[in-house]
C-alpha cells in the first residue's frame, strides 16, 4: 500500500532528520573546532615536518569537494584497510576533517592578525611561547574569529546536507523519502530547505550575539 | 545664459545657500570666491544638477536644471570639470574624453578619437593618449579631465576648485590652460581659491559668504581700493588668503 | 590489496570525459552566475526600495539552502510544471541560480566600492543610467572584484560535484562508475581528490594572473 498524501507522522520524519543533521552538525563543528585548533597552535610552535603537512592537508581539504572527501572515507578506506565503516562515522570523519581545515586558516590569520611586535615585545618580557599564547593570543584570536566562524558554520551546516548521499537518514535523505513517496517536490523541497534556511539564520543569529558579546567584553578588558 | 534665481539648498540642518542670484552671460568668464564652507562648490552642484535645489531655480539657456526632462538638455550645454579629476580609472586618456561624445553625442568613433587627440595635443599630452589615468601625474589628470570637458563642445565650462588637489607646478600647468581658454572666449564659472589667477582671467568676481552672494563686481571694481576690496569681510578673506 | 594507482589508466579516457563535461557544465554556469549576478547586483544597488528588497531576499535564500536541495526542488520540480529538460540544463540552470547569489554579492561590494565622483563625472556628461551601468559601473566593479569573484568560481567547481547526485556523469559521477567497476574506490577517490585540488589551484592561479593583468597600470592602489 503506498501512502501518497501527508500524513501527520510526516512532521516526526522531518524532526527527526533535522535532529540528525543538527546533531551530526554540532558533533563535527565542535570536534573539527578542537582539532582545527590544533594545528595552527602546532603552526605556531613551528612544528618541523608537521607544520608543512598540515598546511599541505588543509589546502587539499579546503580544494577539493565534500561529497569526493564523503565518497573516499566511506568507500575508499573500507576497500584499503579491509574495515567496517557506518554512514555516521563516515559522515563524522569526514565532515569534522573538513571543518578542521576551515578552522585552521581562521584560526592562522586570527594569530597573524594581532601582530609580531605585540608578540615579540611579549616575548621581550620572559613570557613562555604558551603564556604568550594564552594571555596574549588567544583572547584577542577569538574576538577576531567569531565572525569568520559564523560564516563558516552557517556554511557547513549546509554541508551536511551531503551525508544524505552516502545513506545517512538526515533531513535531506527525509526530503528524499517524502518525494519519493508524495510525488510532490514544490512541497517537500520547500519545506526542507525552509528547514535548512531558519536552522542557518539561527546559527547566524547566535554568532552575531556572541560576537557582540566578546567584543564588548575585549573592550572593555582593554581600557 | 546661466541665471540661478533664489537659490536655495540645506543639508540637514546646515544652511548652505540662502537665496542666490547670480546671472552668466556667454563670453563671461566669472570667478567665484569665498572662504571653505560658503557654499561655492555646492552652487556648481547646483548648476549641473547634482544637488536639488530646495527652492529658487537655475536655468541654462532657459533649460530648467531642475526638471528633467530639462536637464539632459542642459548637461549638454555644460561641462564640469572636478576638483579631484574624477577619470574613468578602467579608461585611457583617449577613452575618457570619447566615452561621451560617443554615447551622449553619437559621434562616430573615428571622429571622437580624432578631436580626443586634437585637444590632448593643445594640452601637452599629445605622447599621453593612451595612458591610463593611474599612469599620470595629477596635473596631467586635470588636464584629460579640461579634454574630457571640452570634447562635448560646451557652452559653459563649470570649473569646481580644479587645482585644489594639485602642487604650485602642476597648478601652473592647469591654469595655463585655463588662462588659454578665456582668451579664446569660453564662457567658465569658475571656483577657485587661486585669488590672482581669478583676477587675470575673470570679467567678473563673486564672493560668497555663509551661503549668500554679498559681492558681485566686474573684477576691476572688485579689487580696487575703495571696491569689494573695502568690505571688511572680503580684505579679511583676501589677506588669509594671500597669507596661504 | 595495496594501493595500486595504475589500475586505473585503462579508464582515463573515460574519466576525461567526465571531466570535459565538468569543464563545460562550470564554464556554463560561470557566465550564468556573472548574468545573474551583474543583474541582481544592479537591482540591490537600485534606488527602488522594492526592487533592492527582492534581490536581497533571492540572495539570502540561496546563500542559506544547502545546494543539493536546490538542485533536487529543480531537478524533481520541473517537471512537475511541465518543464521537460535534461540533468545536466538542470544542473547548469541550479549552479547559475545558487552561484549567481554569490557573484552578486561580490560584484555588489564592488560596486559599492567606486569613488561616487566617478559616478557624478559620468551623469554630467550626460550618460543615460544604462550606459553608466555598462560602461563605467560594471567594467570597475568587475575588475575589483576579479579574486573574490575567482573564489566563487572555485567554490561553483567543487560544487559541480554535487551534480552527480541527479544522475549527470561528470567527473565524481564518472568516477563512481570506475569505482564500482573496478572495485578499487579507494584509488579511483584519492586520484579525484588530488585531480579537484590541482584543478582549483590551475584556476586560482589563472585568476591571479587575470587579477593583475587587468588591474596592472590601470588601477593601482590609490595613494
Amino acid at each position: 500500500m503506498r501512502y501518497t498524501s501527508f500524513t501527520p507522522y510526516d512532521f516526526v520524519l522531518l524532526a527527526q532528520g533535522l535532529g540528525v543533521s543538527l546533531a551530526l552538525f554540532l558533533a563535527t563543528s565542535l570536534i573539527g573546532l578542537v582539532i582545527g585548533t590544533i594545528w595552527a597552535v602546532i603552526r605556531f610552535y613551528r612544528v618541523p615536518v608537521l607544520t608543512p603537512f598540515i598546511a599541505f592537508l588543509a589546502e587539499l581539504l579546503k580544494n577539493s569537494p565534500v561529497l569526493v572527501q564523503l565518497f573516499l572515507v566511506f568507500f575508499g578506506l573500507p576497500a584499503l584497510l579491509k574495515i567496517n565503516v557506518t554512514p555516521v562515522e563516515a559522515a563524522v570523519i569526514t565532515l569534522s576533517g573538513n571543518t578542521a581545515a576551515f578552522i585552521y586558516v581562521i584560526a592562522v590569520s586570527a594569530i597573524e592578525s594581532i601582530g609580531r611586535d605585540q608578540i615579540e615585545s611579549a616575548r621581550v618580557f620572559g613570557l613562555s611561547r604558551w603564556q604568550v599564547l594564552h594571555h596574549i593570543i588567544a583572547p584577542q584570536a577569538m574576538a577576531f574569529a567569531v565572525g569568520p566562524l559564523t560564516g563558516l558554520l552557517v556554511n557547513q551546516l549546509q554541508v551536511t546536507s551531503l551525508i544524505s548521499v552516502i545513506g545517512v537518514v538526515d533531513l535531506t535523505k527525509i526530503g528524499n523519502i517524502l518525494n519519493l513517496r508524495t510525488l510532490k517536490p514544490f512541497i517537500v523541497w520547500t519545506i526542507v530547505g525552509g528547514l535548512y534556511y531558519v536552522t542557518a539564520k539561527l546559527v547566524a543569529l547566535g554568532g552575531a550575539m556572541l560576537e557582540k558579546r566578546l567584543r564588548a567584553h575585549t573592550a572593555w578588558k582593554g581600557l | 545664459m546661466i541665471r540661478a534665481r533664489g537659490v536655495r539648498k540645506s543639508f540637514g540642518s546646515a544652511i548652505v545657500l540662502d537665496g542666490i542670484d547670480l546671472d552668466v552671460e556667454s563670453g563671461e568668464v566669472v570667478s567665484i570666491l569665498g572662504s571653505s564652507g560658503s557654499g561655492k562648490s555646492t552652487l556648481i552642484r547646483c548648476m549641473n544638477g547634482l544637488e536639488k535645489l530646495d527652492a529658487g531655480s537655475i536655468t541654462i539657456d532657459d533649460f530648467d536644471v531642475s526638471r528633467p526632462k530639462d536637464l539632459a538638455e542642459a548637461r549638454k550645454r555644460s561641462a564640469t570639470v572636478f576638483q579631484l579629476f574624477n577619470l574613468y580609472p578602467h579608461m585611457t586618456a583617449v577613452q575618457n574624453i570619447t566615452l561621451a561624445p560617443i554615447q551622449v553625442l553619437k559621434r562616430s568613433r573615428a571622429e571622437a578619437e580624432a578631436a580626443a587627440r586634437t585637444l590632448l595635443d593643445s594640452v601637452g599630452l599629445g605622447a599621453r593618449a593612451d595612458a591610463y589615468p593611474a599612469q599620470l601625474s595629477g596635473g596631467q589628470r586635470q588636464r584629460v579631465g579640461i579634454c574630457r570637458a571640452l570634447a562635448m563642445n560646451p557652452r559653459y565650462l563649470l570649473l569646481d576648485e580644479i587645482t585644489s588637489a594639485l602642487d604650485p607646478e602642476m597648478t601652473a600647468e592647469v591654469l595655463n590652460i585655463l588662462a588659454q581658454l578665456a582668451k579664446n572666449g569660453t564662457t567658465m564659472v569658475f571656483v577657485t581659491h587661486e585669488i590672482e589667477f581669478a583676477r587675470t582671467i575673470s570679467s567678473r568676481i563673486v564672493f560668497l559668504d555663509k551661503g549668500q552672494l554679498v559681492v558681485d563686481l566686474p573684477t576691476e571694481e572688485f579689487f580696487a581700493a575703495d571696491g569689494g576690496m573695502a568690505r571688511p569681510r572680503i580684505s579679511q578673506f583676501l589677506s588669509k588668503m594671500r597669507k596661504d | 590489496m595495496p594501493f595500486d594507482v595504475t589500475i586505473l589508466a585503462p579508464h582515463v579516457p573515460f574519466l576525461l570525459k567526465g571531466a570535459l563535461l565538468t569543464a563545460e557544465a562550470c564554464a556554463l554556469a560561470l557566465v550564468g552566475s556573472l548574468i545573474i549576478g551583474l543583474l541582481v547586483a544592479a537591482l540591490r544597488t537600485s534606488s527602488s526600495p522594492l526592487l533592492s528588497r527582492a534581490a536581497f531576499v533571492y540572495v539570502d535564500l540561496f546563500r542559506n539552502i544547502p545546494f543539493i536541495v536546490q538542485l533536487f526542488f529543480f531537478f524533481y520540480g520541473l517537471p512537475e510544471i511541465g518543464i521537460y529538460v535534461d540533468a545536466f540544463t538542470t544542473g547548469v540552470i541550479a549552479l547559475s541560480i545558487a552561484g549567481g547569489a554569490f557573484s552578486s554579492d561580490v560584484i555588489r561590494s564592488g560596486i559599492l566600492a567606486i569613488d561616487t565622483g566617478i559616478i557624478e563625472a559620468a551623469e554630467v556628461s550626460g550618460l543615460s543610467k544604462p550606459v553608466i551601468f555598462r560602461k563605467i559601473v560594471m567594467p570597475i566593479a568587475l575588475r575589483t572584484s576579479i579574486r573574490p569573484l575567482g573564489s566563487v568560481f572555485i567554490n561553483l567547481v567543487l560544487t559541480s560535484s554535487i551534480l552527480s547526485t541527479i544522475t549527470l556523469n561528470e567527473l565524481t559521477g564518472s568516477a563512481k562508475i570506475v569505482a564500482s567497476d573496478t572495485f578499487r574506490p579507494f584509488e579511483v577517490y584519492a586520484v579525484l581528490l588530488i585531480a579537484y585540488a590541482s584543478l582549483t589551484y590551475l584556476v586560482s592561479l589563472a585568476i591571479g594572473v587575470l587579477h593583475r593583468r587587468l588591474n596592472r597600470d590601470r588601477m593601482p592602489e590609490v595613494a
